[in-house]
């Protein structure tokens, strides 16, 4: 499964979900089927899921929704354990990204 | 629908005269190209067969005539072969008797005893010789001059006649068995020529009557004059003999005793000593024994035999040789001894039996007859027999006999006209076959030449008359090919393509009816989809317009900030394109000031809604008496949590405040970092993540919000700011950052809020261009008096 335009690609490879490129999508209608794959994802019994984050250049603020709403997903599923891969290369991860961990701390972020 | 079988002439310089033209030209030419060489070549295997086979039948015809003629020597050969054994045997008898005289004595004598008859004469007185009377198996003649004063014979002439007795032992034999003979006898020596003949016939009488005087005279010299000597001459050299063989033959003559046309084949007999002649052993054939195989001889119709002498004397031939060659009989009795018979080729009235020479193996020869005025062409053969020794008259000379085979030339050739006629005829036959034949090959290709061109060319020029009427507008037309080649494609296919004009020129109108309609729907849908387009449009401009306002609307009045005194702050908010959901507020209740500002996430009419509950809840808190920072942020967000969860408006802001009691300025709430420029230039940066979380994500958030405080003195500025400022892009696609955001602070800090905030606005638009602007851009200025 992969989403993406001239811009950004999203892809998941078995429990491991790649972000790459930079993401400026027009709100959440716009962010919805990507919403939908990483879902799909954390529904489909893994012990644990990564978000691979360490090629996202930019996220809009609505893709920062996404995120926070997909780490709420996660922090109801008790026996998921969500790791989260960034990089402290683009500010906005440095920035953003700590809120997931205020969201659901059992995350396991890992800011390179 | 059109006949494909169209009645047009085919008129010349049409694809099918041309076709028919080529094709058969091409077969014309071939068939008489091939017919022709058949006829030469039948012409000539005629002529070479004719040829072939007149060599062939005439070789055939020489070698059977030369074989005929070959057979036939060989049967006279054969003949004479037979006689001269006849008389070699008798001669044989007698020589054995002469060379043991005591036996010849005694069975002279015993034969004397058992047979008187044929040992004692009677002479006639008459006639003057004695002779043994008939009834005895051989007749003895006696001469006058062998007989004595008595008239009997002398003694040892008398010895003579009683030892030669011995021949009636073997001569009735011989003359029953082997060759056919007249007679055969003893001839005594010159000294005494007795003679003695079996079988018995009135001899010395016929000898009276055909010789007189010969009575008189020696036998020997008397009638074979010469020969007796020539055996003399043997008996000293037998070289002398002209053929290495003692029998001696002679020339025909008339026989004495019997009157028939003879020849005599005489054996001498020798004395014992071998030095002399002791008489004779002889046969006697009759001309027509011999000429009896060669007149036997009969070639094809009338074809014939001769035997000749060497000298061309014709001994034996049929009557109608006889009349052929032209043979004239001559019995001159200009010779002497026996009467011979001149029967010479050399006298022949046709001069070319004449000129014929007999004496050489001349092999076949052709010969021009004359008969009855014409000349009529002859094959002649003449074949030599083995030689012999032969008397005619005076000494014994070699002779060869020649036997010849005469065939009229058209009888022999008769067969190969016969074959020349029946080749004629089958040549004949065989070419009127092959012209035939080649005008019924021609018909037949003409037929098939004219029918396959009009069943090709029917379907080209079928094809033709209908391009013809498609181009005449006449789109109905069909042609029915029914082959099954390229023509029958091209026409299924030029029915397809018919079809298809047919169908687009006569559908054409309403093709274009069809599309014209479609293209009016489109059109329509077009339409309806521009109004759509205009209605959403004009909906979105209306939704982005009524965002805008509702933005700008709620944005605190330009004298509401001019009511601090300790307080200087200006504002700046230019909405995007696109309205995003910038906000920024000022609250005052009593001596408390609230500022705030926030971003919601997105853009447009929700994020603008969303901005506008914010700033009332903001409001109702602040007026309720909410004067804990942390309870204010964290009841905001329950009221907003709930909100959203209503409205399902699927977003979230930043949002800080800070708060000014006149003393202390407190910070709380996640937003941009708060840059503080401090009166002496110092610049600070602080940090607002772990002063709180965003609002909208969770119910509660209490346990997020921090509160910090900010040293603010006179002449101290602070600057808040939305993301739209700091990453604001240029053309070069570089963001505006915080960094420049702080250098530009500075360099304005001494000025009004309202110089630093129209200055940074300043510098940011010329950094941004003509960029376009994708985030709301919000500044705000708060600087102690």
């Amino acid at each position: 499964m992969e989403i993406s335009d001239e811009n950004f690609r999203v892809w998941a490879e078995k429990n491991e979900v790649y972000f790459d490129g930079v993401f400026r999508l027009a709100g959440p209608d716009a962010y919805a089927p990507i919403y939908s794959l990483i879902s799909g994802l954390l529904h489909e019994g893994h012990k644990q899921v990564t978000f691979n984050l360490t090629g996202l250049e930019f996220l809009n603020s609505s893709g920062i929704n996404l995120l926070a709403k997909l780490t709420i997903e996660a922090r109801k599923m008790d026996d998921l354990l969500l790791v989260v891969k960034g990089t402290s290369q683009y500010p906005w991860q440095a920035k953003s990204l700590p809120n997931l961990k205020k969201l659901h701390p059992l995350i396991d972020l890992r800011l390179a | 629908m059109m006949d494909g079988k169209s009645k047009r002439p085919a008129r010349l310089g049409s694809f099918r005269a041309k076709f028919i033209l080529v094709v058969g030209g091409a077969v014309l030419f071939d068939l008489l190209v091939s017919g022709g060489l058949a006829l030469w070549n039948v012409q000539r295997l005629s002529r070479d067969a004719t040829l072939e086979v007149g060599q062939g039948l005439e070789a055939a015809s020489q070698e059977y005539i030369r074989t005929y003629a070959d057979s036939t020597a060989a049967q006279v050969s054969l003949l004479l072969r037979q006689v001269h054994n006849d008389v070699s045997t008798l001669a044989g008898v007698l020589q054995a008797q002469i060379d043991d005289p005591e036996r010849n004595s005694v069975v002279g004598a015993a034969i004397a005893r058992t047979s008187p008859g044929s040992v004692s004469l009677s002479y006639d007185q008459k006639a003057n010789w004695s002779q043994n009377a008939p009834g005895s198996v051989s007749v003895v003649s006696v001469w006058s001059y062998l007989l004595g004063e008595d008239h009997n014979p002398r003694p040892d002439v008398q010895t003579d006649i009683q030892t030669s007795a011995v021949l009636d032992l073997v001569a009735p034999s011989l003359l029953q068995h082997g060759a056919s003979k007249l007679q055969m006898y003893y001839i005594g020596s010159k000294e005494r020529p007795i003679f003695r003949t079996a079988p018995y016939t009135d001899q010395a009488q016929t000898f009276d009557r055909l010789y007189p005087g010969h009575n008189e005279a020696n036998f020997w010299d008397f009638f074979f004059p010469g020969l007796y000597e020539s055996w003399q001459g043997w008996a000293k050299d037998m070289k002398t003999r002209p053929v290495a063989d003692d029998i001696t033959q002679t020339a025909p003559y008339t026989d004495a005793i019997t009157g028939k046309l003879i020849v005599s084949f005489f054996q001498p007999l020798w004395t014992a000593d071998r030095k002399d002649v002791a008489g004779t052993a002889g046969a006697d054939i009759t001309l027509d024994q011999l000429a009896q195989t060669v007149e036997n001889v009969k070639v094809a119709q009338s074809g014939f035999g001769f035997l000749a002498m060497s000298d061309g004397n014709v001994v034996a031939i049929n009557s109608t040789g006889e009349k052929t060659l032209g043979l004239r009989s001559a019995s001159d009795a200009s010779g002497s001894g026996v009467t011979g018979l001149e029967r010479s080729l050399k006298g022949s009235s046709q001069p070319a039996i004449a000129k014929l020479a007999l004496d050489r193996e001349l092999g076949i020869q052709h010969l021009l007859l004359q008969q009855e005025g014409n000349e009529v062409p002859y094959i002649v053969i003449v074949k030599k027999l083995p030689a012999t020794n032969l008397w005619s008259s005076g000494p014994v000379r070699q002779e060869a006999m020649s036997l010849g085979v005469v065939v009229p030339e058209r009888e022999i050739q008769a067969s190969l006209y016969a074959a020349q006629a029946k080749i004629s005829e089958a040549t004949n036959r065989i070419v009127i076959y092959q012209i035939l034949a080649i005008l019924m090959s021609l018909l037949v290709v003409a037929i098939a030449v004219i029918a396959a061109s009009k069943r090709i060319t029917s379907g080209i020029s079928a094809l033709a008359d209908a391009a013809k009427r498609i181009q005449a507008k006449d789109y109905s037309v069909r042609v029915a090919i029914t082959s099954k080649d390229e023509v029958g494609e091209a026409g299924e296919a030029f029915n397809r393509m018919a079809e298809q004009i047919s169908y687009h020129t006569e559908n054409l109108e309403q093709l274009v009816e069809e599309r014209t309609a479609q293209i009016e729907d489109a059109k329509e849908e077009i339409s309806t989809l521009n109004a759509q387009l205009q209605r959403e449009n004009r909906r979105l401009g209306t939704e982005l317009a009524v965002a805008e306002r509702i933005q700008l609307m709620v944005l605190p009045l330009h004298q509401e900030l001019e009511e601090f005194q300790a307080l200087e702050i200006a504002a700046y908010m230019r909405p995007a394109e696109e309205v995003g959901g910038d906000y920024y507020d000022v609250l005052k209740s009593g001596n408390r000031l609230k500022i705030g500002i926030g971003d919601v996430t997105g853009h447009g009419l929700e994020s603008g809604v969303l901005m506008l509950m914010v700033q009332s809840v903001a409001r109702a808190l602040q007026e309720a008496g909410n004067t804990d920072a942390v309870k204010f942020l964290t009841d905001l967000n329950s009221a907003l949590f709930k909100n959203i969860v209503r409205t399902k408006i699927d977003k979230h802001l930043t949002l800080a405040f800070l708060d000014y009691d006149g003393k202390e300025m407190i910070l709380s709430g996640q937003h941009e970092e708060v840059v503080v420029v401090r009166a002496n230039g110092e610049v600070e940066r602080i940090d607002t993540m772990d002063l709180g979380i965003p609002i909208g994500l969770e119910a509660d958030i209490s346990a997020f919000i921090k509160t910090r405080e900010i040293t603010f003195e006179t002449g101290d500025l602070i600057l808040l700011h939305t993301d739209g400022v700091t990453e604001a892009e240029n053309d070069a696609g570089e963001l505006f950052g915080i960094e420049r955001l702080c250098r530009e602070a500075l360099r304005l800090k001494d000025q009004s809020a309202e110089k630093v905030v129209a200055g940074i606005i300043a510098t940011l638009m010329l950094f941004i261009g003509s960029q376009k602007i994708y985030d709301d851009i919000t500044l705000l200025a708060v600087r102690h008096r």
